[in-house]
């Protein structure tokens, strides 16, 4: 017992003594930095799972240009802040791609993107809205609500909702899932539309109706695939092993039932609640990792993400809109018929997510977990 | 001269070791305390703070306790039965329960969710442990337990999961127990009534067996992670709870709270797990004491073939360890057929297994991504193997010099890496590769390493026993017969644990197949995805495509296979009785 006991002494108390060798420095400012790996040649693209990055598409722009490409996937939008942050003293990647406009600001003042020169034309004054700087493109776009399962209100004889607040009723306790704005990209971007819909109201407090939420039991996940494919009984999730089907309402895009729609031969039963300003416009970008060696390959692959050949394809490929003027969802199979586009919503500037975006995530936890 | 060079040489390699094994965990700690400005100590402190942190641990201490009483429910009497009697297979019988102890988590729990969906047979009859409607339903409405079926079906699966532990240390005793120690207790007044046999003589000879095992399925279902994200979706264990939070942690001045939750969750997992591994190591060294020891055919001849009820009981633990992939197995001829909005049915097809080995709905084809796999594993064993043996004898020798205090020392040290959560692994791995070679990620092959401080402690544990079984009178009757020194060793020593290094050979393949944490953790590029990374993608994938679920399962097949076959060829070459812990 003695030898695990000495063990425990020299880990409670000798390594902080190692953590005081650690050095850096937290007010630099941004230059660009040296690159953080040799340039063999290859362009390593920091992302997650991004549907549009197939290997025919990388193996359209290796054959295009004669530059290798080489993935390097992480969990989602946050993993690829996280990763930047993580191995900012040397990156290991050149390029990322999917970083949003909930991530994009903190992304920025850490130094973690350096300036493109790729030549991007015809973007969307929505996609251009939030940032048109010289550190990040958009390549796509899509707007964060609630969707609700048409069937089970019916069967419920419930009526749609015309407020969130109605969500913390009787009648939703249990049946509403949201994945955590701490830990996914899609939690953040309601918890965004969130608090601009109570500002909206005048002095209603947006943490009060979250804790309101879940003191209604409402199911609160890791990751949107959770909410969505275990508990949401609207979507996809019924096909899917371990699916519970619990939650009638859930956090996805406006156009997710468009998604449903145009996989399911033009049939869904999942709709979206289209409130005013309790939608986030999210859009995604790409730009060159400060610390990048492939830094030509990087731009050239902006360029190719951004080219109308690849771009207007999103939709189909990225299940998200493109951000080129005068684009829209295909009509195939009821993608579009069944998409729905809010009328309002949420108007939150980069300088507000940049400084506001750490209080709302410390608020919601101390919200929830009062509940 | 030799005898020092020999020492020395034991400590260079102990020391590159333990350096090897400690240094992602410092690391990781190091960071942690820089950027919370917490010591270690601190932070245990702060623990009740932590978001989420005093549920998760609560979560984790009773399924963890409870997978491990379940365990010896359910792995005692299998082991008792199997170890009895004169089976016509009995090795293939422990290949087959030991083929869950290496499956991927994520395999395993696909398998049990299979076990208990809206088609399965426990819902036919009325046990809906998934949507937890009936029985189920009721028991949570008036016991106010939240979510009783997903707790049943997570301790299940860690008992599925942790079978062979209770099996492989129970049943070489009990097969090698002398069969008289038996009769002639039953003729003393003290073993006349079979609790005065269970006081007298089998608690003392299973008793550090049962709780050895027992303490390492506690330390196992403590660190579940895969089987309580699918499995168990309404709540965190303190593993969970960090591979939630820790893509974030150790980030200078960017969510700083999570890396509170890592710091704090890893430092009271560390002080849990150590406990325990000190119990296990404790308990294998008392495991180990050497009783009077009959061959194991003998003994099993003694008894002869097994009753009808010791047969029931074995068929029926086959067929536990078995369902969950077998479901799986027959999940992927199961390809879904029909109309959206207007029902489904099945049709048997082979389309899956052509969608998995074309690698259209994946990064690669079950083929290459196999070839990964076996790479790692192959490069893993070659590490894993002579170190993992090196360290068990050098243990061994500092036992023989008496020096039993450094040896303990060392014992624990080598389960040390058991004791850290995969995230502070990843996240070390990651820090100390940054600030020693960064370089290094581009290199295809540092999976490897956090495969091998993972697959290590496996061959110690292995090794261990079976070095410690071999008698000196061994090798001084090899010296007798005048062959040279190699030769000695050779037939004096290396004969007689040839046996347990092929198991130890098997589990570190078997173990490094099925690896998925450290190669999620590390960076994923696709080129060097692996079976279960591909497992994992393909389980990822949206299932409007009918082929991605019937995939998925195809490759976890493979896996399964492979594992399966593995475990095979080790029972091939495991000397009668040889439990060697697994």
């Amino acid at each position: 017992m003695k030898a695990a006991f000495v063990m425990v002494l020299i880990v409670l108390f000798g390594a902080p003594l190692a953590g005081c060798i650690e050095q850096t420095d937290s007010t630099e400012e941004c230059v660009v930095l040296p690159a953080g790996h040799a340039d063999d040649g290859v362009l390593r693209i920091l992302t997650y799972d991004i549907t549009a990055l197939s290997d025919a598409l990388t193996d359209e722009f290796t054959n295009n240009t004669g530059i290798e490409v080489e993935m390097i996937k992480v969990d989602d939008a946050g993993g690829i802040l996280d990763q930047m942050m993580l191995t900012k003293e040397a990156q290991q990647a050149d390029l990322m791609i999917g970083l949003d406009n909930t991530y994009l600001p903190t992304a920025i003042a850490n130094c973690l993107l350096q300036a493109y020169d790729a030549s991007a034309e015809n973007i969307s004054s929505s996609a251009s809205s939030f940032y048109d700087g010289p550190l990040a493109l958009p390549f796509d776009q899509g707007d964060v609500c609630l969707n609700y399962d048409e069937d089970a209100l019916s069967e419920a004889n419930m009526s749609v909702p015309t407020s969130l607040e109605q969500l913390t009723g009787e009648e939703w306790k249990g049946k509403v899932a949201f994945p955590s704005p701490v830990t996914s990209s899609p939690g953040r971007a309601f918890l965004v539309a969130s608090v601009e819909y109570f500002d909206q109201q005048g002095n209603a407090d947006a943490m009060a109706w979250w804790t309101d939420m879940v003191d209604n039991d409402a199911i609160i996940t890791t990751g949107w695939t959770e909410a969505y494919e275990t508990h949401y009984t609207g979507g996809y999730g019924e096909y899917t092993e371990g699916y519970i089907g619990d939650a009638w309402m859930t956090v996805s895009y406006c156009h997710s039932p468009g998604v449903e729609a145009y996989y399911a031969e033009n049939y869904t039963h999942s709709t979206s609640l289209v409130l005013d300003h309790a939608s986030f416009h999210q859009i995604e970008y790409a730009g060159i990792i400060n610390g990048a060696a492939q830094i030509d390959g990087a731009n050239q692959f902006m360029e190719f993400l951004l080219s109308n050949e690849v771009n207007v394809n999103m939709p189909e490929n990225n299940l998200m809109y493109s951000v080129l003027e005068g684009t829209d969802l295909p009509e195939t199979n009821g993608y579009r018929y069944h998409a729905d586009v809010p009328s309002a919503v949420t108007t939150m500037t980069y300088e507000e997510i940049e400084e506001n975006m750490d209080n709302w995530l410390d608020a919601w936890k101390t919200a929830t977990e009062q509940a | 001269m030799l005898r020092s060079s020999v020492w020395l040489l034991r400590a260079s390699v102990v020391s590159a070791y333990l350096f090897l094994a400690s240094l992602p965990f410092i690391y990781a700690l190091r960071r942690l305390a820089f950027v919370t400005g917490h010591t270690p100590f601190e932070a245990l402190m702060r623990f009740d703070e932590v978001y989420g942190g005093a549920e998760a641990l609560t979560y984790t201490l009773l399924e963890a306790s409870v997978s491990a009483m379940l365990t010896v429910l359910l792995g005692l009497p299998i082991a008792w039965c199997l170890g009895r009697y004169e089976w016509k297979n009995a090795r293939g019988l422990r290949a087959l329960f030991s083929v869950p102890f290496v499956m991927p988590a994520i395999v395993a729990a696909m398998g049990f969710l299979l076990l208990t969906n809206s088609e399965s047979a426990l819902f036919q009859i009325g046990i809906d442990l998934r949507t937890e409607t009936g029985v189920i339903g009721e028991l949570a409405r008036l016991t106010g337990w939240d979510h009783p079926g997903h707790f049943i079906a997570l301790v299940f699966a860690h008992a599925w999961f942790n079978l062979s532990l209770m099996i492989r240390f129970v049943e070489p005793t009990l097969a090698r127990l002398n069969p008289a120690w038996e009769e002639q207790l039953t003729l003393l007044g003290q073993g006349k009534t079979r609790f005065g046999r269970l006081r007298h003589l089998w608690w003392p000879v299973l008793g550090p067996a049962v709780l050895c095992a027992a303490s390492l399925s506690f330390l196992f279902s403590f660190t579940s992670f895969a089987l309580v994200k699918w499995l168990s979706p309404f709540n965190n264990t303190l593993e969970s709870l960090m591979a939630t939070y820790g893509g974030s942690a150790g980030i200078e001045g960017y969510r700083v709270d999570t890396s509170e939750i890592v710091m704090s969750a890893s430092m009271i997992q560390f002080l849990i797990l150590l406990f325990a591994l000190y119990m296990t190591s404790s308990m294998q060294q008392r495991h180990s004491t050497r009783f009077s020891l009959v061959s194991e055919g003998n003994a099993r001849s003694l008894r002869g073939r097994p009753p009808p009820g010791a047969k029931i009981i074995v068929y029926a633990g086959v067929v536990f360890a078995m369902a969950p992939l077998l479901t799986a197995l027959i999940a992927s001829f199961k390809v879904r057929k029909g109309n959206f909005g207007s029902g489904f049915s099945y049709d048997w097809s082979l389309e899956g297994w052509s969608a998995a080995w074309s690698g259209d709905l994946a990064t690669m084809g079950i083929g290459d991504a196999l070839a990964n796999s076996l790479l790692y594993a192959l490069c893993t064993l070659c590490v894993a193997l002579p170190t993992g043996w090196f360290l068990a004898s050098t243990i061994h020798a500092l036992e023989k010099e008496k020096r039993f205090k450094t040896a303990k020392a060392l014992d624990v040290l080598t389960l040390l890496p058991l004791a850290v959560s995969a995230v502070m692994v990843g996240l070390g791995v990651l820090l100390g590769v940054l600030r020693l070679m960064p370089e290094l990620f581009q290199w295809g092959y540092l999976p490897v390493v956090p495969h091998v401080i993972l697959t290590t402690p496996f061959v110690v544990r292995v090794m261990l026993p079976a070095i410690r079984s071999v008698e000196t009178k061994w090798i001084e009757q090899a010296q007798v017969l005048n062959l040279n020194r190699y030769q000695t060793w050779y037939h004096g020593h290396f004969s007689f644990v040839r046996g347990p290094a092929v198991v130890a050979s098997s589990l570190t393949l078997a173990f490094s197949l099925g690896e998925f944490g450290a190669s999620w953790l590390l960076v994923r590029a696709g080129s060097w995805d692996t079976l279960s990374v591909v497992v994992d993608q393909l389980m990822s994938r949206p299932k409007f495509d009918p082929l991605v679920q019937p995939a998925a399962m195809a490759a976890a097949t493979v896996l399964m296979a492979i594992t399966f076959l593995l475990f095979l060829v080790a029972e091939r070459f495991r000397h009668e009785g040889e439990g060697g812990g697994f």
